[in-house]
């Protein structure tokens, strides 16, 4: 095992992974920009090396920057957490060159699963189901217009390089597909570098299916299950979970055959993701891998008991995987939810500003992966995700009831956030059938703003009652001198001097 | 004694209170009375701070437990599993905001094209302006049939939440 690893992220995925390289014996170093010197991975961390200006090019997308922390400190090896650098194989090459071990699959495997287009060409051609539509390299607005219209509408277009949504759009009729071709190479060129566009036929009634992958660099590759991470908006997930409602043990066998299969065609080490789109007659199509560690990765934990993390650290180490596929089992069911600083009644618009007060709920088989506390200043420069939010019970009804309650119970104040608009979903009686597709939230949702809740009165008089309070405080401003006790552990003692206020 | 107005906006509109403390001398363990005068409707409550922010509210039968965070002028209220954002503003303020142009930026973010000129009439719906936050695009259409008057950001400028990025001037229906 390494002795030492630095973490290539910042938020609930490095502190993620800093607790268990902790709990694994092995020292940390964390990385930080100007706007992140008090953020809690940095607090965590063994070390940690600031990378000074809070643009991501500068900072957490800078690659020498990076090496040169990790070699100056020692490190040996280097998580990349997801986003950021994660699947940039220019990073996984600069580790190598530099003697460092990089937690994640080969260099030359992240650039093959990178690009969309070659990766769906070899799955095709290792019998692994495709969506129908043009993968090529021609890139002429016209032959792409062309190619549009054969394969007909609805029609999405997307980034080859890309992932998250970004440079991603549905196109319905013909008119509108010029637009969606400009901005998308637009927005792929801006958030990849590289405007190569793919087109696909959009599917009726589509699921959002993946499977996790573990295979070390021995042979062995098993799999831990499907995610159903179908309550998507804006082409990013918000809720996912497992199992998914509609999987059946043959077609989950199929299925999760297919995915150990399409891992090992490219010789694929360490944790990854295969992502399926199934249809409504649950004919599935292979979508993309993702070559790093999922934002979800906790329900899978939830319900086989496997510790992902640790197992990427094992592997990339060099040691064996003793799972065994056959030993392997779900056990209840899980759900994540992501808590966004965003406002869903504003089209999603991200939010920033400072938190004033965080509680996360506690309980049994509930989980909470945050990278946010009480005071903290959440900024437009990162991704808006705040933390996760992670639930297990003994079956569905019993997991979506929990996830209520944690939500209804989640303290998160200072920010406009998802947490209400989440409830609502899980509340929603099309989901709770297991009734749902990657459109659900278009469809049940979409003039969910209209809606947006009358203030009860009981807010109003709680407010004008906590107002009041505060201005009687502020108007007395009492200083409490320390009473004299005698008691030598009392906490008096060494209060100092406090103010009652705030 | 303490007697406040208080005036809070929420969703555009702003509702007025009066808030007054009743008991001056309290027992040990008694909480605090207040009467708040709502909607020409007065409600009489105990209530206890149980701990910074956290509030526990009795009136009638009724027990309102809250937990109220402030930042400036803003107070979010939880309450229920709901959170509510509201603003407090001072008691002059009139019952209902007016509607401001639709023209303002809904996010910050920096100025990734510029699709206009100054001078040139647009069409409700064209597209004004591309703004990138956080890796997404978002696009700043015309609320209505105009001409472009003045444009107050370049490309690759940063635009902050509420800024108003263009300015269109309505043509005359007719």
């Amino acid at each position: 095992m390494f002795k030492k690893i630095l973490i290539a992220n910042r938020g609930e995925v490095a502190i993620r992974i800093l607790k268990a390289c902790q709990e694994m014996g092995v020292k940390t170093v964390a990385i930080y920009s100007d706007v992140d010197t008090y953020s809690p991975h940095v607090q965590l961390a063994d070390e940690s090396v600031p990378l000074g200006d809070p643009t991501p090019s500068e900072s957490y997308l800078n690659i020498p920057k990076i090496i040169d922390a990790a070699v100056g400190t020692g490190a040996e090896a280097i998580h990349p957490g997801y986003g950021f650098l994660a699947e940039n194989p220019d990073f996984a090459y600069a580790c190598e060159d530099a003697g460092i071990s990089f937690i994640g699959p080969k260099a030359e495997v992240i650039e093959l699963m990178g690009n969309k287009i070659v990766a769906k060409q070899k799955m095709e051609k290792a019998g692994v189901p495709v969506i129908p539509g043009y993968h090529g390299m021609r890139q002429e607005k016209d032959f792409l217009l062309e190619q549009g219209e054969k394969i007909g509408f609805p029609l999405l277009v997307k980034a080859a390089a890309g992932g998250g949504g970004k440079g991603m759009r549905i196109v319905y009729k013909k008119e509108g597909l010029e637009e969606a071709i400009e901005g998308a190479k637009r927005e792929a060129k801006s958030s990849f570098g590289n405007n190569t566009l793919l087109l696909e036929k959009y599917l009726d009634k589509p699921r959002h299916i993946e499977f996790q992958i573990l295979a070390d660099a021995y042979g062995n590759t098993i799999h831990l299950f499907e995610r159903e991470c179908s309550i998507q908006r804006r082409h990013q997930k918000v809720i996912e979970e497992t199992p998914s409602p509609v999987m059946t043990s043959e077609l989950r066998e199929k299925m999760g055959k297919t995915a150990v299969k399409a891992a090992e065609t490219v010789g694929y080490t360490n944790a990854g993701t295969i992502e399926f789109m199934v249809d409504s007659s649950l004919q599935f199509y292979f979508m993309e891998m993702n070559t790093r560690l999922q934002v979800e990765h906790p329900i899978t934990e939830a319900t086989t008991g496997v510790d992902i993390v640790k197992w990427q650290l094992r592997i990339a180490s060099g040691e064996k995987l003793t799972l065994c596929q056959e030993k392997l089992s779900q056990r209840g069911h899980a759900i994540e939810c992501r808590i966004y600083a965003e406002d869903p009644a504003n089209g999603f618009l991200p939010c920033s500003g400072v938190l004033t007060k965080v509680e996360p709920p506690m309980g049994p088989n509930i989980r909470n992966d945050m990278g946010i506390e009480t005071g903290m200043e959440v900024t437009a420069y990162y991704d808006p995700l705040l933390a996760k939010l992670i639930v297990s019970g003994e079956n569905r009804k019993d997991a979506i009831n929990k996830m209520i309650w944690a939500l209804s119970n989640y303290v998160l104040l200072g920010i406009t956030t998802n947490t209400s608009f989440l409830k609502e979903i899980l509340a929603h009686e099309a989901f709770r059938h297991g009734d749902i597709t990657t459109h659900f939230i278009d469809t049940h949702f979409k003039n969910w703003f209209a809606t947006k809740m009358e203030i009860p009165v009981e807010a109003l008089i709680a407010l004008s009652v906590y107002d009041t309070i505060n201005a009687n405080t502020a108007i007395q401003k009492k200083e409490v001198a320390v009473p004299s006790v005698s008691d030598p552990y009392s906490p008096w003692k060494h209060a100092g001097k406090w103010r009652i206020s705030d | 004694m303490i007697n406040l107005e208080l005036s809070y906006e929420y969703n555009n509109h702003v509702y007025k209170l009066t808030a007054e403390r009743t008991k001056q001398e309290k027992e040990e363990g008694e909480e605090d009375a207040y009467l708040i005068t709502f909607n020409g409707r007065t409600y009489p409550v105990t209530a206890s701070e149980i701990k910074p922010g956290y509030l526990r509210i009795k009136f009638g039968d009724k027990t309102i437990k809250a937990v109220i965070a402030k930042g400036n002028e803003n107070r979010f209220v939880f309450l229920n599993g709901n959170t509510f954002n509201m603003k407090r503003v001072l008691p002059t303020s009139s019952k209902k905001i007016e509607k401001k142009n639709g023209l303002l930026s809904p996010i910050s973010g920096k100025v990734v094209n510029v699709k206009v000129e100054e001078g040139v009439s647009v069409k409700k719906g064209d597209i004004l302006m591309v703004i990138e936050a956080m890796k997404m695009e978002y696009l700043i259409k015309a609320p209505f049939d105009g001409i472009v008057k003045k444009i107050f950001l370049n490309v690759d400028e940063q635009i902050d939440m509420g800024m108003m990025p263009i300015e269109i001037e309505k043509t005359e229906e007719g």
